[in-house]
């Protein structure tokens, strides 16, 4: 391929081969409690609830503004994690990064009432950052929010409505009285100057 | 490949985030089936993405959810464990024929049956020592929350107790001073105030306490009057959740409470930093 097919886009690359040996992958400890949980040992779940069950909860309470659907989602969520372990591929990225998009798509699916099989694609690789450890969720917390705050509001705003709220284009851009192309041109900026700030 | 036509990667992003529909969602999907380029792009953005959550304000998981997720767990379990019984029990129906080997059968199936009921005790066993670990577990999870309860309930009655003895440490030689103590954790709306050698008010006054936000009006926090010693006191008023203060104080309003204040401020205090 030439330079320009292996970037499409013009954007910096953030492919995992890029991430930092010590983050690459996932902690040993959560391989060892999903291969717990699949030999259907509560204690692995229970410690997996009390390292993500935060987390997904936070993530589900944002998109569905609502405490008591937001609760269901996270016995979702888990249960689903209990039943069916190998839904988790560790070449996919890492658990909790796994967990983040599982938790968003689903919130999403219950905030437009659509059934779960409705989601686009199931396959999608998410991060391969940990976020095993709290010092690892909270200095990448602290990463994702410093790098949200650093875009300008309107960019800000439209990544938000297209994440949390799961509006496309056209909606985003009924919702804010903002010209289609101009909201192309935002969520595009904004997207790269996310990933500027993810590669810092 | 495709042409060198790609998918612009603000579609690429709402892809990967299921909110394309209808014409738009197929050509995406379509053009990906034959664009490494934009397959791989895809990913890295979904990794991008997926990490947008982390962005949402931190919630304690509610203190329930915990037991909860294993009372499901449990229940799913049970079932397996019934369903393993039943074939143990229709082999009872396999010995009537009335024929003269019958006997060697009933003999060897006893003897395969026999093996095969030592194993599904042995499952049983596993599993009835697996629930009742886990019964164990939520037992003490149970007795904890009681304990916490029991004394957070202790800790409310100590502070609002009019009998308790109360104490403001001040240097030596110091009169008292009229100060108040609050304790305020936004993300729930609890907040707790305690209030010391307050001065007298006549019948139609009351001190009133007000939560200032970084933008926005006072919030009021409830109206009060001090016994005869001076002390006083307000729990868990209704307060809206998740609006930090940056200021609390204390203003002399009528009797009845104001909505906005409107006397003189008497007491005010910042909170301390880190908090």
């Amino acid at each position: 391929m030439t330079d320009d097919s292996d970037n499409p886009m013009g954007l910096p690359l953030r492919s995992q081969k890029n991430v930092p040996s010590s983050k690459r992958g996932e902690p040993v400890d959560d391989d060892l409690l999903l291969r717990r949980v699949s030999q259907k040992d509560s204690s692995a779940l229970t410690k997996l609830f009390d390292t993500y069950g935060g987390m997904v909860y936070s993530v589900a309470l944002r998109v569905l503004h609502d405490a008591a659907r937001a609760e269901d989602l996270l016995q979702e969520v888990f249960f689903q994690l209990w039943r069916k372990p190998e839904s988790f591929v560790s070449g996919r990225g890492s658990l909790g990064g796994w967990l983040l998009v599982v938790t968003r798509n689903r919130a999403i699916d219950i905030l437009r009432r659509k059934r779960p099989t409705e989601s686009v694609d199931d396959n999608l690789l998410a991060s391969a950052e940990s976020l095993a450890s709290e010092v690892e969720r909270e200095a990448m917390m602290q990463q994702v929010r410093r790098a949200l705050v650093g875009l300008p509001a309107e960019q800000r705003h439209i990544l938000e409505l297209a994440y949390f709220e799961g509006l496309s284009h056209t909606e985003i851009a009924e919702r804010t009285g903002q010209p289609l192309g101009t909201v192309k041109t935002r969520m595009r900026s904004g997207l790269m100057s996310l990933r500027k700030a993810l590669q810092a | 490949m495709n042409g060198g036509v790609h998918i612009a990667q603000e579609d690429l992003a709402l892809y990967g985030m299921g909110n394309l529909q209808g014409e738009e969602l197929a050509r995406v999907r379509t053009h990906l089936q034959s664009c490494a380029a934009c397959q791989e792009e895809l990913s890295t953005l979904a990794a991008d993405l997926s990490l947008l959550g982390l962005g949402a304000e931190a919630h304690p998981v509610p203190a329930h959810a915990r037991a909860r997720l294993l009372e499901s767990v449990q229940d799913e379990m049970e079932p397996a464990a019934v369903s393993q019984v039943h074939p143990i029990t229709s082999l009872s129906t396999t010995g009537r024929r009335r024929t003269a080997w019958i006997p060697w059968v009933i003999a060897a199936g006893l003897a395969v049956g026999a093996t095969g009921l030592g194993v599904k005790v042995n499952t049983m066993q596993q599993q009835l020592q697996e629930r009742s670990r886990m019964l164990a577990q939520s037992q003490q999870e149970a007795m904890r929350s009681r304990e916490e309860a029991a004394r957070s309930e202790r800790v409310l009655a100590l502070l609002k107790a009019p009998q308790a003895q109360r104490a403001t440490l001040t240097a030596a030689k110091t009169p008292a001073e009229p100060t108040g103590h609050a304790i305020y954790l936004a993300e729930r709306g609890e907040l707790i105030f305690q209030g010391s050698h307050l001065k007298s008010l006549p019948e139609d006054k009351a001190y009133e306490l007000w939560v200032i936000p970084q933008n926005g009006a006072p919030i009021p926090a409830g109206v009060f009057r001090p016994d005869r010693s001076g002390d006083a006191s307000v729990v868990m008023p209704p307060l809206p959740t998740g609006v930090p203060a940056k200021v609390f104080a204390i203003t002399v309003e009528r009797a009845e409470g104001v909505a906005k204040p409107e006397g003189p401020i008497v007491l005010s205090g910042v909170p301390m930093p880190g908090a």
